[in-house]
């Protein structure tokens, strides 16, 4: 059996805010296994960057024990724990060169000179700047210093990455060029790395695992599929992608699917989540991502025949179409449902909707899900 | 388990934690106790304790007498006169500086001229308005205004004013230039007028700048000594030269004591309102982030008139006193026999050299003293947690807060007798010195440490560097120009101050600031000039070479600060 890289039992955070005390970090437990990249996942404070901080022993924690490789380190000081942080801001040393900027740790070990000149070189070869030793870090742009930052890290070996949205201050187009940059390296060198980012694209893209946070808990736990077609809560559709939420009465539940209604009439089943909640005649939410939610031409002229109108009929009225390339997204209004948003995939010939067309929407039983109101 | 050990030794006191920081903390506290505590108990022992109980006799009897009564309300509003005056002035250097396009140069100038009085010793304004506006004066003679009387409230007002309105300016253009231009240029795309923005904009976010500036210059004039001694004259007495006069005249300490603190009350009270201003989150914003940085937005027409005639009298004014000086150290008896001599610097470097050796070796030693002592703590106070801290960084301030004078008596007060006999001496020279302007050295230090992210740090430690590796390798080398910085305001001060060392000097140890008054009061000007001179000459020399010295530890490092706030940035 090979030990856990990372063990965090119990761990909490409590902090003393004004005269109340407030845990930022509530009782996390995890095991990171060796090589896996496991990325916290919140809004901003939700506790991702304290744990990050209490697992490199920047904060100590109020209770909880942290193991890493099986030892407890939860009262090691930063210095002795054989982790690497790469900071938001990358806190590069402004008065040394890139060169001793990444071999600052290894002087503090008292690695001989010959070899930290080879390691140095290694590094900034991986990282893409064999040639920037001799420069300052005031010299360098924005993702140059990110990867110094980088560089001064790995050089080290640590048992442990640990990056606090190291990405945040880059610009669109190079935050993703690095973010498939880190995970190339982090999957070569093998090393267990773990990441904070509220930015959601980030965390589907690189993670092995995605843990999101609110308010100090963990709400969910697992792969980026899972968390995306899956989420364990309301708040875990709504922040990851985009989530139509409709609030719906539950007619009939049965194994693991619900049937549920909207006061207009429209009737819809599909797969539950958090079953233990969902009572017939409450309220619930049935929950559908926008690339889930297509729109046609409404069948027949509204008001004639009744009776022959189609069962499965959730009525709109166009708002808004955004044309984004690859898709067309419609904002639509729902009556008294609210609001809703729909992707259709864009191809030339394809007939777009125009503002205050009234359509039909309609919602693909495999693909929605039926979720606990809070 | 080792779990619970750690966590106990965690808890442990911070002798066995961190005994360096122990030892350190003991040590500021020892001194700070004798330097600072001592004097100012003795002090107020002097005031209160009539015949070993407590007593507001002696106050009552100072009060009662009603020329103390007019000086106690002359010193308020003299410095609420020179305060508001030599903010406004100094507003407007700085505004001409920051917020004009006038040619570089022209600038450069500007700043040089307000450069001089800051650099030299506080009677220089007097003499030269003594030998232009006092009596038989050339700016009256030549105006013929034969027998304006200049001393007393007008000619020390002037004088002061000019003194210390550089103070407002240094602060008000350092706030002026850090003001996010983009608030500018929002203000002005959104359909501003250039005068509207400067009301709306520019004004209300100096406001903290001005009202630091107005309590700073308060306190300056409310202790200024020197130049009320030589200007004041008999019908405009003021607090800190009526205690001298108490004490020096009428060997009265008790007397000189209790009007020192009815000077102590205001002054405390500027600071503690300067404090709680400083306390506050300053509107002064540095973000960054703002991608390319443009140019502030100039200055309405009207004002930048204003400010052009202004800072153009002012400037010639003051080119005018320094040349006045220069001549009046060249000339045989000033206004009487204005032929050309040497003997004045001859004097100087003869009879004088020991007064300008004496001072340089005193101000070199509480220099360096003084800096090592401000690093230190100025990195306790900033990155420490200990429990004392706050008493701690106050009182180590206070005799910044208390005017020399108040601090030069309860000096004589605490150091006349055993066990700590220290009268004649040049330690109490150096201990006034440093305790009473290291203030601004542990200021920037704080400053400077504030500026530099913890980040830093905890990269350092994140890579294995223990905490003193991390504090000589990281922090140290960061913080060197503003501990530059805090050490040529301790040399400037240690070589022109003389309000607390009036008191202290002695047969064995002189200083040419005293020198300068021994001229004026016995009228040979062109003596004190000479003095002055040598006095402002070897200022320039040293602040310039610190100032080189400045710019060479920051040209490695590249602009720190705002490369630090780069990194935060796009």
């Amino acid at each position: 059996m090979t030990t856990a890289a990372l063990n965090l039992i119990d761990v909490t955070k409590i902090f003393q805010k004004g005269r109340g005390k407030t845990a930022a970090v509530d009782s996390i437990s995890l095991n990171v296994k060796q090589g896996e990249m496991v990325v916290f996942l919140g809004p901003s404070g939700c506790g991702k960057t304290t744990t990050l901080r209490m697992i490199a022993g920047f904060e100590l924690p109020s209770s909880g024990r942290i193991l890493i490789d099986g030892a407890d380190m939860t009262n090691v000081p930063v210095n002795k724990r054989g982790i690497g942080f790469v900071f938001q801001n990358y806190a590069l040393f402004p008065h040394m060169s890139v060169y001793s900027n990444v071999a600052y740790g290894l002087r503090s070990r008292k690695e001989p000179e010959g070899i930290i000149r080879q390691k140095v070189h290694n590094a900034l070869e991986l990282v893409g700047l064999a040639n920037a030793g001799e420069r300052y870090p005031n010299q360098l742009s924005g993702g140059e210093q990110q990867r110094v930052a980088l560089a001064r890290v790995l050089v080290m070996e640590p048992k442990l990455l640990l990056m606090d949205e190291p990405l945040s201050n880059l610009d669109a187009k190079l935050r993703i060029y690095m973010r498939t940059e880190i995970r190339r390296i982090q999957k070569k060198l093998g090393i267990t790395c773990l990441y904070v980012t509220h930015d959601q694209s980030e965390a589907l893209t690189m993670a092995d695992r995605i843990v999101v946070m609110n308010r100090g808990y963990v709400e969910q736990m697992g792969s980026p599929f899972d968390i995306y077609a899956q989420p364990a809560s309301l708040f875990v559709a709504d922040f990851i992608g985009q989530a139509n939420i409709l609030r719906v009465t539950v007619d009939s539940v049965e194994q693991d699917t619900a049937s549920v209604s909207l006061p207009s009439g429209w009737r819809h089943s599909a797969k539950m989540i958090g079953s233990s909640k969902i009572r017939s005649g409450k309220e619930a939410a049935l929950v559908v991502r926008p690339e889930n939610l297509h729109i046609e031409a409404l069948p027949v002229p509204e008001g004639q025949g009744k009776s022959n109108a189609p069962f499965n009929l959730l009525k709109a009225t166009v708002r808004a179409v955004v044309f984004m390339g690859g898709h067309i997204e419609y904002h639509l209004d729902l009556g008294t449902t609210g609001k809703g948003i729909a992707f259709m995939p864009f191809q030339s010939g394809v007939h777009v909707f125009q503002e205050g067309d009234k359509v039909q929407a309609i919602i693909d039983p495999d693909t929605s899900l039926i979720l606990p109101s809070e | 388990m080792p779990k619970d050990r750690q966590i106990k030794a965690q808890r442990a006191s911070v002798i066995r934690k961190d005994p360096a920081l122990f030892l350190a903390i003991v040590t500021i506290w020892l001194s700070l106790a004798v330097f600072i505590l001592l004097p100012l108990v003795k002090l107020l022992g002097a005031t209160f304790i009539v015949k070993g109980s407590f007593s507001f006799a002696n106050l009552t009897k100072i009060i009662g007498k009603p020329y103390n009564q007019r000086a106690l309300f002359n010193s308020i509003y003299l410095a609420a006169a020179v305060s508001a005056a030599g903010t406004l002035i100094g507003y407007l250097f700085a505004l001409s500086i920051t917020r004009t396009s006038w040619p570089r140069p022209v600038k450069w100038l500007l700043g040089s001229i307000t450069i001089l009085p800051l650099i030299s010793p506080p009677f220089t304004s007097s003499i030269s308005l003594t030998l232009t506006l006092g009596p038989n004066g050339i700016l009256l003679r030549a105006l013929g205004l034969g027998n304006l009387n200049f001393y007393g409230f007008w000619g020390t007002f002037l004088s002061e004013t000019l003194t210390y309105f550089p103070v407002a300016f240094m602060l008000l253009s350092a706030i002026l230039s850090t003001m996010d231009t983009n608030l500018d240029d929002a203000a002005l795309s959104l359909g501003a007028s250039k005068g509207r923005m400067f009301r709306t904009v520019t004004l209300p976010l100096s406001m903290p700048g001005i009202a630091n500036s107005i309590l700073l210059l308060f306190g300056s004039s409310l202790a200024d000594f020197a130049t009320p001694l030589i200007l004041g004259g008999h019908n405009f007495p003021i607090l800190p030269t009526q205690a001298y006069l108490q004490i020096t005249g009428l060997y009265d300490l008790k007397g000189g004591s209790s009007l020192s603190f009815l000077l102590i009350i205001p002054a405390l009270l500027v600071f503690l309102f300067q404090r709680y201003l400083i306390g506050k989150k300053s509107y002064v914003t540095i973000t960054g982030k703002s991608g390319a940085r443009s140019e502030f937005s100039k200055l309405p027409r009207w004002l930048e008139i204003t400010t052009a005639v202004v800072c153009f009298i002012i400037s010639i004014f003051i080119l005018y006193l320094y040349f006045i000086i220069l001549q009046g150290s060249f000339v045989k008896v000033w206004s009487v026999d204005n032929s050309f001599t040497l003997e004045h610097f001859k004097y100087v470097f003869t009879n004088g050299k020991k007064a300008i050796f004496d001072t340089l070796k005193i101000a070199i030693t509480s220099t360096v003293l003084g800096s090592l002592l401000s690093i230190v703590i100025g990195y306790i106070i900033q990155r420490k947690k200990f429990l004392s801290r706050r008493i701690l960084e106050f009182s180590s301030m206070l005799n910044y807060a208390l005017p020399g004078t108040v601090v030069g008596i309860a000096y004589i007060l605490a150091f006349n007798e055993k066990p700590f006999l220290l009268t004649g001496t040049m330690t109490i020279l150096v201990a006034a010195y440093i305790f009473r302007y290291y203030a601004t050295g542990i200021r920037s230090v704080v400053a400077s440490l504030q500026q530099i992210d913890p980040s830093l740090e905890e990269a350092s430690a994140s890579l294995g560097a223990n905490s003193t590796k991390t504090l000589f390798r990281i922090t140290v080398p960061l913080i060197i120009p503003s501990v530059l910085a805090g050490m040529r305001y301790l040399f400037i001060h240690c070589m022109t101050a003389i309000s607390a060392t009036i008191f202290l000097v002695s047969v064995r140890w002189t200083l040419l600031t005293t020198r300068i008054l021994e001229s004026m009061t016995e009228l040979q000007f062109s003596q004190a000039s000479a003095f002055s001179i040598v006095l402002i000459v070897l200022v320039f020399l040293a602040d310039a070479l610190m100032l080189s010295l400045m710019k060479l530890s920051t040209r490695k490092i590249g602009a720190v600060q705002e490369n630090i706030y780069d990194n935060s940035g796009a």
